[in-house]
């Protein structure tokens, strides 16, 4: 029908969009629902599970029926709903979840199948053949399955997140949250008002009421006008508050450009707000009544009809009924008559009622039937057992109203039963700390009624703060009292739906009965009630109603399904917080990063870090080439690798040896000033936790080095034993990880290469010896460290210099070492001359392996004390017999799995004949074939055995010969040459 | 007693390096981005050394600069404090990223425990030629910090972006925030574009 007269909606401007495909006209103010009513489109959807036509039921946020896909190619959106979606020129939306046209959906043959689909039909179907499970029964469910369809492309919008404190947060622009936001932005305090629709007022934007004789959008915009003006108070349009969490700390999507074509900016800002007071005012939904065939498009909650009539200026139908249980259920019969609607009759339960103007009322009576294919245009009338036929479009169904106390329920709050208004209204206590509802949230409901609450719940939360608030003059408004005699459902046959998304009957709640699926949380897993987009909104307090009616329990007693965020749908989009690809997450650069990426190298992550792997030459056509000609150069020249990844702690103070002696299992305090040493860290338990190497720069000073990997939580454990376990002790930590750029510099020239940077320093063997350190310089005066360790069983020093000469003293090492074989390698290089030194790393160190398993049994000293060395000598740790050990295949051709496990030749392959793993594996140049590095049973004395490493995901069993883990060099020599 | 301290004299302050220093961003001069009334700049050129007390020790007054209490940043003639934990400071000195600033600290700060920290981070200076509302707009998208009570002096480590980070209120239209220095680029980016963002909502 033709639009009505008056509404919120801007006339002047005519905005296009088109409806699955068929373009259509409204105006700004208008969302896409009441833009379609005014085209005379009512059918707007397809039901989840039996695709019977379906039509929007409420003119808000609660909206389980009619969602749309908004937008096209990328931009597409799921789901959206229409009684939200904000009007703006050149609007695209299909209709989801059919087969066929919106009008003929292949997929309603579901509704004519509908007994074998009953409630919970899929835990007991699909039983058999059982293989049909994978092939057939799954991917056919997963077609049909889900509501809105993904475009698969990534998002090109972009996503904003933010912190915003307030004192006093104020949920929902309405009556209520008005008069909150003006109480307490007039007393000074920071309040942040934030509401999920494009214009603030809520229901007094919906109603005819008046305020002060006026009409209700004059103080509305008198009121925003005053807030907007307060240099305190921020207002969040178009901004939803959808979760509670700890810490008084409130999830809010703002959709900063949903309401435009093409986003300018931002999509969407996730803001966290931390308020120390929150106001809950976010009104009430109406609930339905169930009855036969009540889901027709044209059959909606009666406040809808009459927002649609009095905002938007469109009425679905030009004949109405209304069906009601309550005196409100008439507002909306006298609201429609005032804009020229017809009414064909008011249907009310109770039989004791009058009617409130010139309309047909049905006192004492039901709506118990209704017909029209795509859209109602009939209902059935039932009074003392005699069902009368009405003609009319649209039926406007009232069932009382339901204060929105999602958000009070957070936090387990449960909402306690209010036998005067027959709904949950929040718990004065238990819900999210420091929040109070107002207004109709809080059962409040009449336009009088909710200004003073929220006023008063705005006052005494101020005062709580410490603020002086004065109550402010609200505007003269109705205060009708709400009666209402509850009607659950109208009994009879056939299917009567309470939750419209999931296509949950009456039967259903029935069925579940039977089936003894009697508890609400219950109820809702086997009937998927209250379930997808909509949360059931509109369905959950009428389905336990149902149950509690059929248990003949109380409603109380039966009580409510948790609440828990979000209280309407938020994007992952905007969960993620707008960075995807590279940026996802916080990447770490190594110093030498640019040398490195100049020179071609291949990164791999590590944690954060991203680390050279390896170098690849022209020429070279696979990483093995370049691993294996690093490798081999550093062995017979001298090879350079960044290695400041690894944690750097700095320890000084006065007790800094006796604090490393209690987190070292081996003696620290002991060590010579300007010598290293290897240090092991045991867990509490007495399993092997990290390793690294402790320098000792002066009596009171160390730097200590923990693995890439644990470099942060060794640092935390450090201080946690430092400031907790040992406040006594003289010790004063500071992480140095990233101000060091650390070099390793290894092989055979490893000396002659350092002899040419250094700045006059003596490095012979005798000066400055194996595990020696120093502070020095280098380049002509730059501050350098110098530790002579190896990882590689070579000739090796790390060099430190500050971070910012990382890059150049790569460059310059490289250069001047071209005549010695100087070449950069990698982290897979690295890898692979500690695993023919036999060198533990994070493979071997992994939590589950002992200091004796790792052949370092006698380091944990029996002189001292220190974390984990008690629990290390415990009968079963002293009886493991698995040690570190070399395997070598016996055909040089076959390869060698990390992850395999070690059997004994010959040996049945179950859990009992385990005798071990494979941590390492890798190619060796050196030894011209794969090796790995394993954990074996009595490994010790099992050399040169041949065993079957077995990887059963892969089919291999390969023949290993037990060999020494150090495959290069077991004497030592070279790394003290 | 020292270690090995093998350079016989201190070439720092006779010779001149030959390796060419980069900044936390790979480049050889600082970056700066301009967003809207934003500035922000690499700032490479601020020495950094910790500070922190011995058992016993009297908090020192380094360089004349009262140490401050939690949450607090105090200036002075080139050198500043801020508070980092319990009896532990950062010491910022102007222009002598490449001295040995933490060794002339040593001096001024008997009985405590210095270490040197300048490439430990990188520091961005932002400016607002608009006063302090683009800082707090800027503050509002990156930290969960309440920018009401985040005047000038005030200084606090937190989380911005899964990164630790300190940020420094130095004066009402001037911020720093500190963060590690190898994610200096993921820092960047996320200040870049959250101050780009705001730059987007005031067109």
């Amino acid at each position: 029908m033709a639009r009505l007269s008056g509404g919120l909606i801007d006339r002047t401007k005519t905005l296009s969009f088109s409806f699955d495909g068929r373009g259509y006209t409204g105006h700004p103010g208008d969302t896409l629902a009441s833009a379609l009513f005014a085209n005379d489109v009512r059918l707007m959807g397809r039901s989840f599970k039996y695709h019977r036509p379906r039509g929007p039921v409420s003119a808000g946020s609660e909206e389980p029926n009619a969602l749309v896909e908004l937008r096209g190619g990328a931009r597409q959106e799921p789901n959206t709903r229409a009684t939200v979606a904000e009007l703006y020129d050149g609007l695209v939306a299909k209709s989801q979840n059919r087969k066929g046209s919106l009008s003929f959906d292949w997929l309603a043959v579901n509704d004519l199948l509908a007994p074998f689909f009953a409630a919970g039909f899929y835990y007991k179907t699909f039983m058999w053949p059982k293989a049909f499970w994978e092939r057939l029964y799954e991917p056919m469910i997963r077609k049909a399955a889900g509501l809105g369809s993904l475009t698969g492309l990534p998002d090109p919008d972009s996503y904003d997140k933010g912190f915003l404190h307030c004192d006093l947060l104020v949920i929902g622009g309405g009556a209520a949250g008005l008069a909150a936001a003006l109480t307490a932005g007039r007393a000074g305090a920071r309040v942040i008002l934030a509401d999920e629709d494009f214009r603030l007022g809520g229901r007094l934007l919906a109603e005819s009421h008046s305020l002060n004789d006026a009409p209700a959008t004059d103080w509305v915009a008198a009121a925003e006008a005053e807030l907007d003006a307060l240099p305190n108070v921020r207002i969040l349009r178009r901004t939803t508050v959808w979760g509670a969490f700890d810490h008084g700390i409130y999830g809010a999507l703002e959709r900063v450009s949903d309401h435009l074509a093409v986003p300018r900016g931002v999509r969407q800002t996730l803001w966290r707000i931390t308020a120390k007071r929150i106001v809950l005012a976010a009104g009430a939904t109406e609930r339905h009544i169930p009855f036969r065939n009540n889901d027709r498009p044209g059959i909606m909650l009666a406040g809808a009809l009459r927002a649609y009539a009095n905002r938007w200026a469109v009425c679905p139908a030009d004949r109405v009924a209304v069906f009601t249980n309550n005196d409100d259920g008439h507002r909306t019969a006298l609201d429609l008559m005032a804009k020229g609607v017809g009414i064909a009759a008011v249907i009310d339960s109770r039989p004791d009622v009058r009617a409130q103007g010139d309309y047909p009322l049905f006192a004492g009576a039901v709506v118990s039937d209704s017909r029209g294919r795509l859209g109602l245009n009939r209902i059935a009338v039932a009074r003392d057992g005699r069902e009368t036929w009405i003609e009319c479009g649209a039926l406007g169904v009232s069932g009382g109203w339901n204060p929105n106390v999602h958000l009070a329920s957070h936090h387990r709050g449960r909402p306690v039963w209010s036998e005067v208004l027959h709904a949950f209204v929040p718990a004065p206590a238990g819900g999210p700390p420091g929040l109070t509802a107002a207004g109709a949230a809080a059962g409040e409901g009449s336009t009088a009624g909710a200004l003073a609450s929220g006023a008063r719940v705005a006052a005494a939360a101020l005062s709580d703060l410490g603020f002086a608030a004065t109550l402010p003059d609200l505007p003269r408004a109705e205060d009708a009292a709400q009666t209402l005699t509850p009607l659950w459902h109208v009994p009879g046959e056939g299917r009567a739906w309470v939750d419209f998304q999931n296509d949950v009957t009456v039967k259903d709640i029935g069925l579940a009965y039977q089936e003894n699926m009697r508890p609400v949380e219950h109820l809702k897993r086997w009937t998927t009630l209250g379930m997808a987009t909509d949360q059931g909104k509109t369905a959950n307090v009428t389905a336990l109603a149902v149950m509690a009616e059929l248990t003949g329990k109380a409603i109380p007693e039966t009580g409510t399904t948790i609440f828990r965020p979000p209280y309407t749908a938020v994007p992952i989009a905007a969960l993620g917080g707008g960075d995807s690809g590279e940026h996802f997450r916080p990447r770490r650069l190594t110093p030498t990063h640019e040398w490195a990426a100049s020179r071609g190298a291949a990164f791999v992550e590590v944690g954060q870090w991203m680390r050279a792997q390896y170098f690849p030459r022209p020429g070279e056509t696979e990483w093995r080439q370049t691993v294996d000609r690093e490798v081999l150069a550093t062995r017979r020249g001298v090879g350079i690798c960044d290695v400041t990844t690894l944690g750097k702690v700095d320890v000084q103070g006065a007790d800094a040896g006796a604090f490393l002696d209690r987190i070292y299992c081996n003696a620290m305090a002991s060590l010579k000033v300007g010598m290293v040493r290897y240090g092991l860290m045991l867990r509490e338990d007495g399993f092997a936790w990290d390793d690294g190497t402790c320098a000792r720069l002066a009596e009171d000073h160390y730097v200590v080095t923990t693995t890439t990997a644990h470099a942060g939580t060794i640092y935390r454990h450090m201080e946690f034993c430092r400031q907790c376990l040992w406040p006594d002790l003289d010790v004063q930590l500071i992480s140095t990880t990233d101000a060091w750029a650390q070099l390793s510099v290894a092989g055979p020239q490893a000396r002659a290469l350092l002899e040419r940077v250094v700045d006059g320093v003596d490095l012979s063997n005798a000066a400055f010896p194996f595990m020696a350190c120093a502070d020095l310089t280098i380049c002509g005066g730059i501050r350098a460290r110098l530790f002579r360790i190896s990882f590689s069983g070579e000739l090796a020093y790390e060099i430190a210099v500050p971070a910012r000469y990382g890059n150049a003293l790569m460059a310059r090492l490289v250069d001047l070492g071209a005549d010695l074989g100087a070449t950069p390698y990698g982290t897979e290089a690295l890898g692979v001359l500690r695993i023919e030194k036999g060198h533990a790393a994070g493979n071997e160190l992994n939590g589950q392996t002992t200091a004796r398993m790792l052949g370092m049994g006698r380091m944990v000293s029996v002189k001292k004390d220190s974390i984990g060395a008690v629990l290390s000598r415990r009968e079963g740790l002293e009886a493991e017999t698995r040690v570190l050990v070399g395997l070598q295949p016996v055909d040089a051709g076959d390869p060698v799995v990390a992850g395999s496990h070690l059997f004994a030749a010959g040996a049945a392959r179950n859990t009992w004949t385990d005798q071990g793993w494979i941590t390492s594996a890798c190619h060796s140049p050196h030894v011209g074939s794969a090796i790995g590095l394993g954990f074996l049973e009595n490994g010790a004395n099992r050399m040169g055995e041949v065993i079957t490493a077995a990887n059963p995901l892969q089919g291999q069993e390969i023949a290993l010969r037990v060999v020494s883990p150090h495959f290069v060099d077991p004497e030592g020599g070279r790394l003290r040459a | 007693m020292s270690c090995r301290r093998i350079s016989s004299i201190l070439k720092e302050d006779a010779s001149v390096p030959d390796l060419t220093p980069l900044t936390a961003l790979g480049q050889t001069a600082p970056m700066v981005l301009t967003r809207g009334a934003l500035t922000v700049t690499e700032h490479p050129a601020l020495a950094l050394a910790s500070l922190a007390l011995g058992r016993g020790a009297v908090a020192p007054c380094p360089f004349g600069v009262q140490l401050p209490e939690p949450g607090l940043w105090a200036a002075g003639q080139g050198i500043a404090a801020f508070w980092t934990g319990p009896n532990q400071w950062m010491i910022e000195a102007e222009g002598r990223a490449e001295e040995d600033f933490a060794r002339d600290l040593t001096v001024h700060a008997p009985g405590c425990s210095v270490t040197e920290q300048t490439d430990g981070w990188v520091c961005y200076e932002i400016t607002s030629s608009k006063g302090a509302t683009p800082i707090l707009n800027l503050l509002e998208k990156l930290v969960n910090i309440d920018v009401a009570s985040f005047g000038p002096g005030r200084a606090t480590r937190t989380g911005l972006e899964h990164m630790s980070v300190f940020v420094i209120r130095r004066a009402e239209d001037r911020l720093a925030i500190l963060g590690m220095r190898s994610s200096a680029a993921s820092l960047w980016h996320a200040i870049g574009t959250a101050a780009g963002r705001l730059e987007e909502v005031l067109e």
